[in-house]
Parts: C-alpha cells; structure tokens; sequence
C-alpha cells in the first residue's frame, strides 16, 4: 500500500459520479413525498399489494429453480465424465444472448396456431396446444433464460476447488452426495448465493417478459400507471426499490457469515464417474439447451424465414425493410457501446480509490455504485423521465435527449463493471507501482506505462458486460429513448405487441446474434482469466 | 557499466506508524557512500517499512532522511520518481506485459543513449539473450537478475533490495547471494538490504544493523555484532548460543563451567552466554551427550549438564556418540554476560 497522498481529483470524481448513480433512486424518494398524493395510504392498496405479491412469488419460484439447475449443470459439467463437457460449457451461458422477452414471445407465439411447435403438435394428432401464460409462463421463461447467472459463478469455483478436499471426504467415508454436501456445497456457498441474487434482481426488475405473459408484477403495474396516475407509480416504485434494497441487504449479512474461504487450486480437481445416472444427466443438459437455445432460435429463424419467404413469393409485404433493420441495429451498437466508455470513465476512478488508495470517499462510493445494481430500470427510467419534464432548466437541457439515454443505461449498468474494473485495478501489483516509481516514472507515466496495460483486458471485459446488458435492455429504451430513435429491442418489443411476427424475428435474430458474437469476443473468452 | 557517484544515507531520528499503530520509532541510521548495509530483523520489526522510507514510497510521520546530501523526508520532501535510488523488490515486480529489455530499459526513456546502456546493463547481467523474452517465462534466478539490470540501469546512487533471495530456492540462493555480493562490491554502489537471515546479514552487509520492534538496537560490523553484542536478545538473534545463569564479581564470573573471565564491570547476577566455538568437549563424567548435528564441515553437539544445555561445535571427526560421558571445557578469552536485572 502507498502512502503516498490520493490524489485530490480522483476523490472529487469519485464523489460526483457516486452522487450521479444515486441521484434517479434519490429523485424518486422524494417525489413519493411531493407528488401530493398520499404515499402510505396507497402503500396498503390493494391495488398496489397484489402486484408487490405477485413479484415475490415469481421471484422466490424463479430464484429456487435457477439455482437448482444452474448447480446441476455446473457440477455435472466440472465435475462428472459426462461426454462432450467441453462443448456443454460452450453451450450453456448462451441463453444469456437471449433478451428474456424475446425468449417469452418466442415460446408464446410457437405455440399458437401457426406456431412451430403448434405444427408439430398438430401433426401428431394433438389438437389442443397447451397456452403458456401468467405465473407459469413467466417463471418457465425467467428459469431457463437466467440460469446462467448461477451456472458460470459455480462452474467457475468448481473448477477453482482443489480435487483433495472431496478425496479427503471420500476416503474418510463420505458418499458423493454426502461429500457434495458436506464439503463441496459449502465451498460453493458463497458463488451460489451471489449467482441466486442476480437471478432474484433480475426477476423483479423484468418487464418484458412479464408483460408478454401478462402476468401483473410491479414492474408492469408502474409502466402502465406512470402516465395516467403518476403518484400510483410513484408509490408501487418505492415499494420495488426498497424490495430491491432489502433483498440485497439480506444477502449481504447472509454472506457475511459464511466463511470465507480462498482455496487455489493445488490438485486437479475430482472426476466422478456417473455410472447408471449418465443418462438422466445427459437428459438434462441436452433438455436445458432445447429449450433455452434451439428452441427459441428455431422460432425466431422460422419467423424472420417465413417473412422474407413471403415477401419474395408476393405475399402481405414486410412493414419494415433493410434500412429500418440497419437502422435499429446501429442505434443499438451505437448507444450500448457508448454506455460501454461511459460507463468505465465512471467507475475506473472509484475503482482506483477502492483498490488503489483504500479511500474513504472510494468505499462510499463503491457501495453507492453498487447498491444501483439493485434498481430496476424501470425506476431509472420513471425518475429521469419525471425529472426532465419537471425540471425547467435540465428538462429543455435533456429531454428527450440521447445525454439522457446514455445517463439512464450507464447508471443501470454501470455496477457490472464496478466488480471487474476495481478487479482489474487489484490485478497491478502494488509493487509494480512502487518499482515504476523508483526507477523515476511521475503518477501519470505510471498509469499510462504500467497501470492501463496491464488493466487492459480487465476494463474491455468490464465494457464488455455493459455493453452487452445495455443491448437487450428494453423498459429503459422505452421510456428513455428520444422519439426517433428506435433501437433493436423497442421495435422487436413493439412488433411482438403488433404482432409483426416475422419483423419481428428478423431483428431478434439481428441482435441475438450481434449479442453472442460480442459475448464471446468481449466476456466468454475471457471469463477465464477473470 | 559503472554506477553514477555513490551517495551516502543519512536518518534522523525518524518516526512512522500506519494508521494508529506505530512501526517505527527514533531511527537513526546510517550508510556511508559505497557501503553495503543489512537490516537484519525478525518479521515485522519495521526494517522492509524503513527501506520504503528511503526509496519515498511511504512517508515518515516525523524525523528526516537525507540522500547524498539532499533533503529528501522531513522539512523536505522528494517524490520516489525524482529520489535516484534504486530498488529491487522481494518478488522482483517485473512488468508482465514488457520483455526482459524493456523492462531493463523502462527507467532511462530519456536518456539519449538508451539502446548502448541497457545492452550493457543486460551484459552485466547475463542477461543477453533473454532480452526479448517475457518475465513469465523465466526462472526464479533469471527473473532476480532482470530486476537488479532494471535497478541498477538509471546509475542510481543507493541501491535498495528488499529480502533480495528469500524468493530462491537453497541452492540458487547462495549462488546468487554470491553474485550479488560480488557485484556490488565491485560496482562500490551504496547499498541497503532487508534480510531476516543472519547468515545473508553477515555474509553480504559490511554493517549490519539489527532492528527489533521498531527500533534500531546495534549498528556494527558483522564481528562486533557476533562478539560483543548490546543485549542478551540480540546476542541470541545473530548466531547460536548457549545460556548459563552465573554471578559476576571484578572481572570473573562463576557459573557451572567454573570461573571464567568477563567484563570488569558486572557485578551480581547475569546470563552468561557462550558461543559454540568457545566451547570444548574434554574427557570426564559431569555433562552427557544428548544429541549429535552432523554439518559436514563441523558437527554441533548437544550436550545436557545439570538442568541446563550447551551447544559445544566440534570438529567434523569427532567420535562421540550419544550417551557419552563427558567434560564441557571453555576455551574462549573472554564470557559474554548481560546482567539479568
């Protein structure tokens, strides 16, 4: 640790940006006790209860099936002689391209007359095509397209977990399962707990999904008020942020009693042989990837095929054509890489204060950034659109301004690269500074000679993840984007709702597969070294 | 390649603390331009602490450092980036995403003839033909040696190296040690080392200065230091002895090894303390052997007289064997005693 004085801009900057990420949460705070309404009494409405119940049920439901499966998955592939692992850990995180409503609308329209899977149905005699709608529907989709979020943390400790401490546990009597849960189950606590909590945020700050499969959560309950009864909104807003704010919470104490354990790896880890199970797990892994990959894709790609198809054969014309697509798809990779630089020119100087010069003003900072995580975008959207039209100065200044759009997506994402920015920080050895500084190299030569190569590939995967999220995000884009400025997800979701189903598919399959290509130059690649 | 003008070292009673607690305090130190200085200490005694303090990666809280003459600490104050001194770290801290030369050459950018010194200074080194290869990929020794090139290829006028070989494994490390030795006597660089082994102290330090707990509590050569250490503690720290209760009266001390000559000055009860080589083994039936360390060029025997044990070095034929019968013989001019109150 250098004793050397933290620089006086890079406190200044922490604090600003910090102030930046809090002030949507804070904006919406206060205008709950401004709007004239009466915030307690519509607390304890029905109308807005019901709503807040429906949230926890689809996310406790969601969060238990995805940590189940995305434990199953992890262990099967890391630890067993499953055939073909190195192809399973390639498929597995792909749902993750998959915008979970895009996903919903792809399952609710295959089914429905017309439908793939409507097709095939009636094909081998079965007439009457289960719906998939309401709590079903959306704990279904949330599952299979969040799974990920518990299957890479927990891959990644398996792998990391030394194969001698269940070596030990067997030899001194313990079953496989025994030892998964006496040894193995507690070394994975704390990635499982980490993973469950991003599938249980992710869950109750969905909209997309939700709203395809109509089933009254919160988030839809505030995007269909926030016009009519802004107070409405208001309300059914603080009760998700404190939600949001309590779940992390709870986590937070949670983990803070679980050991702590760094174990590097010392031993290969263990293989278990599967024996007379190897087919059920196969079924398993095969099944997950049917219906969170092949499915989905399959739908989109007989879509986007049909419409083209029927277009050339003279039939109902598209709505939309080349430059519409071209469009969109710029707007997209335009916006969510500029978020990308935005958001990393935020976070690296609270990253450096944290890492670095173990800062005061850096921790706030850091927990400030953080705690965002926890807002829904919906929020985020609700409070700047709110505050630009309320505000005279800043609303001529931002309404309906791309600025605006840019703040509202890197205030979302911005903490997915807190995490890895202040990771690729710790990854310069402090003794790596002292010895530039020695050898005569100033603050600012250290940081460009030794600092920024060697953070390189830490800050692009932290751009990565942001840039990545910011794409498929949908309730942001909505609300947020300037009239004009349509991008991939607001006219795939528009279309869904329109039911320009093959338009519709086109873009999906357009941002799926810029979404998979980027994943994996950006993250996937590097997901290893992380 | 030659070092720039040695410049000497110079500490004024220098405090720090981090935080709340405090690691040093009154330090006063000094290295002479061309001097090579260990700070033998146990871990966590402040000596790596008080190498940072010179090379300005930390700041005292008060006291004052002074580099060639120049004020650097104190009233003053000089960033690491403009003291010149050079620093080797304990894990070497070579920059992973530059080669073998451009580390060597990363503290000279400016100087106009950067390509012929760091040729010379990878020369010096045996360094050579792994100019272009990557610090991941080289051995531990190969890695010590970048990492002196690079210290050493500014001309810095203070060489600093932080438990320099403790990253070694025993046999490279006494033939770096020696390198290292070598080198910096024929260079007549000033330098400064933090070990925590007395041997590397002795062997390499023309002055050692022994810290504990934040404190410098003997600077002297590694002879004095051996012979006629401050206390009882540091006695014990630098090099292996034994411990007999005794009471001294003008000049002599009685213990149960009989009447041995001491400091004139001690008077009433002391430790006395007896290094191996002033021991003997004679013929005789007081002291038993308990144990026999066999060194190659010496062997240490154990020997357990009434309720105490004494270290006796003896050649390496002896013939004794455990359970032995014998005398335990003085043979030094003078007993080391401290007196116990």
């Amino acid at each position: 640790m250098s004793q050397t004085r933290t620089p006086r801009e890079l406190r200044l900057a922490g604090l600003v940006c910090s102030l930046a990420f809090a002030f949507p949460g804070l904006y919406l705070i206060w205008r709950n006790f401004t709007s004239g309404a009466d915030p307690l009494g519509l607390l304890l409405e029905r109308q807005t209860l019901e709503p807040f119940w429906r949230t926890v049920r689809l996310a406790v439901l969601v969060s238990l099936s995805a940590a189940a499966l995305g434990t199953a998955l992890a262990w099967c592939t890391t630890r067993t002689d499953l055939p073909f692992r190195r192809l399973w850990r390639v498929l597995l995180p792909i749902p993750l391209v998959f915008p979970t409503f895009i996903g919903a609308a792809a399952f609710i329209r295959t089914l429905n007359p017309g439908g793939l899977a409507n097709d095939a149905f009636s094909f081998v005699g079965i007439a009457e095509t289960p719906e998939l709608r309401g709590l079903f529907g959306a704990w279904f989709v949330l599952t299979l397209f969040c799974y990920p979020y518990v299957y890479l943390p927990v891959a990644a400790r398996l792998r990391q977990l030394p194969g001698s401490l269940e070596q030990s546990a067997l030899i001194l009597g313990d079953t496989v399962p025994q030892a998964f849960r006496r040894v193995v189950l507690r070394q994975i606590s704390g990635s499982l707990a980490a993973g469950t909590l991003l599938v249980f945020l992710y869950t109750i700050s969905d909209f997309g999904a939700v709203q395809l499969m109509r089933y009254d959560t919160l988030t839809r309950a505030i995007e269909s008020n926030y016009l009519a009864r802004p107070p409405m909104a208001f309300a059914l807003s603080l009760i998700l942020l404190v939600f949001a704010g309590v779940v992390v919470l709870a986590e937070r104490s949670i983990n803070r009693r679980l050991p702590e354990i760094t174990t590097h790896r010392t031993s290969p880890p263990m293989t278990h042989a599967l024996g007379r199970w190897k087919t059920s797990a196969i079924t398993l892994v095969v099944g997950t990837l049917t219906f969170a990959v092949l499915a989905p894709s399959a739908a989109l790609i007989d879509w986007a095929s049909d419409g083209l198809l029927r277009t050339q054969r003279g039939g109902r014309p598209l709505t939309i054509d080349a430059s519409k697509v071209v469009e969109a798809a710029s707007n997209t990779l335009s916006s969510s890489v500029l978020t990308g630089l935005v958001a990393l020119v935020a976070v690296t100087p609270i990253a450096f204060l944290v890492g670095r010069h173990r800062d005061r003003i850096g921790r706030f900072a850091h927990s400030v950034v953080i705690a965002t995580f926890a807002v829904p975008g919906i929020l985020i959207a609700l409070s700047l659109r709110f505050w630009t039209l309320k505000s005279g100065f800043f609303g001529d200044l931002l309404y309906d301004s791309m600025a605006l759009l840019i703040f509202a997506y890197v205030v979302r994402f911005g903490s997915l690269a807190m995490g890895t920015a202040l990771v690729a920080v710790r990854t310069v050895p402090d003794g790596l500074h002292d010895a530039a500084a020695t050898l005569g190299a100033d603050r600012w030569k250290r940081f460009r000679n030794v600092d920024l190569p060697v953070m390189r590939p830490g800050l692009l995967a932290a751009a990565g993840l942001v840039v990545l999220s910011t794409m498929k995000e949908l309730p942001i884009s909505l609300i947020v984007a300037p009239i004009g400025f349509p991008t991939l997800t607001t006219r795939i979701f528009g279309s869904f709702e329109d039911a320009f189903v093959a338009e519709a598919g086109i873009m999906a399959v357009t941002l799926v597969c810029a979404s998979a290509l980027l994943s994996w130059f950006l993250v996937l690649r590097r997901a290893d070294h992380l | 390649m030659s070092a720039s003008a040695a410049r000497g070292v110079t500490i004024d009673d220098l405090e720090h603390s981090y935080g709340q607690e405090p690691v040093l305090h009154g330090v006063c130190f000094n290295a002479e331009p061309g001097e090579s200085v260990a700070l033998l200490g146990p871990s966590g005694c402040g000596k790596t602490t008080l190498l940072r303090l010179i090379a300005g990666l930390e700041k005292p809280s008060s006291g004052s450092i002074t580099i060639g003459g120049e004020l650097v600490a104190g009233e003053a104050w000089v960033p690491p980036d403009r003291r010149r001194v050079g620093m080797v770290f304990q894990d070497w801290a070579l920059f992973p995403h530059l080669s073998v030369a451009k580390n060597v050459a990363y503290g000279i950018t400016k100087s106009p003839n950067k390509d012929s010194e760091v040729a010379a200074a990878l020369k010096m080194m045996n360094l050579t033909d792994l100019s272009n290869r990557m610090p991941a990929t080289l051995s531990g020794g190969q890695q010590q040696r970048v990492a002196l090139a690079r210290a050493l290829a500014p001309r810095p006028g203070v060489l600093l190296l932080d438990e320099p070989f403790s990253n070694l494994d025993t046999n490279l490390r006494v033939e770096v040690r020696t390198e290292v030795h070598g080198l910096l006597t024929e260079l007549e660089i000033t330098s400064v080392f933090v070990t925590h082994d007395q041997d590397e102290a002795f062997i390499v330090g023309d002055r050692v200065a022994v810290m504990r707990e934040g404190e410098i509590v003997q600077t002297d050569s590694p002879q004095a230091l051996y012979h006629h250490p401050v206390d009882r503690w540091t006695a014990e720290f630098v090099g292996t002895m034994s411990l007999l209760p005794g009471n001294a009266n003008s000049g002599v001390v009685d213990c149960v090894l009989g009447s041995l000559p001491t400091d004139p000055q001690l008077k009433g009860s002391v430790d006395v303390v007896l290094r191996p080589e002033q021991l003997a083994i004679d013929s005789g039936d007081e002291a038993e052997v308990q144990l026999i360390e066999y060194y190659g060029h010496d062997t240490m025997v154990f020997v357990s007289l009434g309720n105490h044990q004494l270290r006796v070095r003896c050649g390496a034929s002896t013939s004794l064997s455990r359970g032995d019968r014998v005398r335990v013989a003085f043979i030094g001019d003078q007993a080391l005693a401290f007196s116990t109150s």
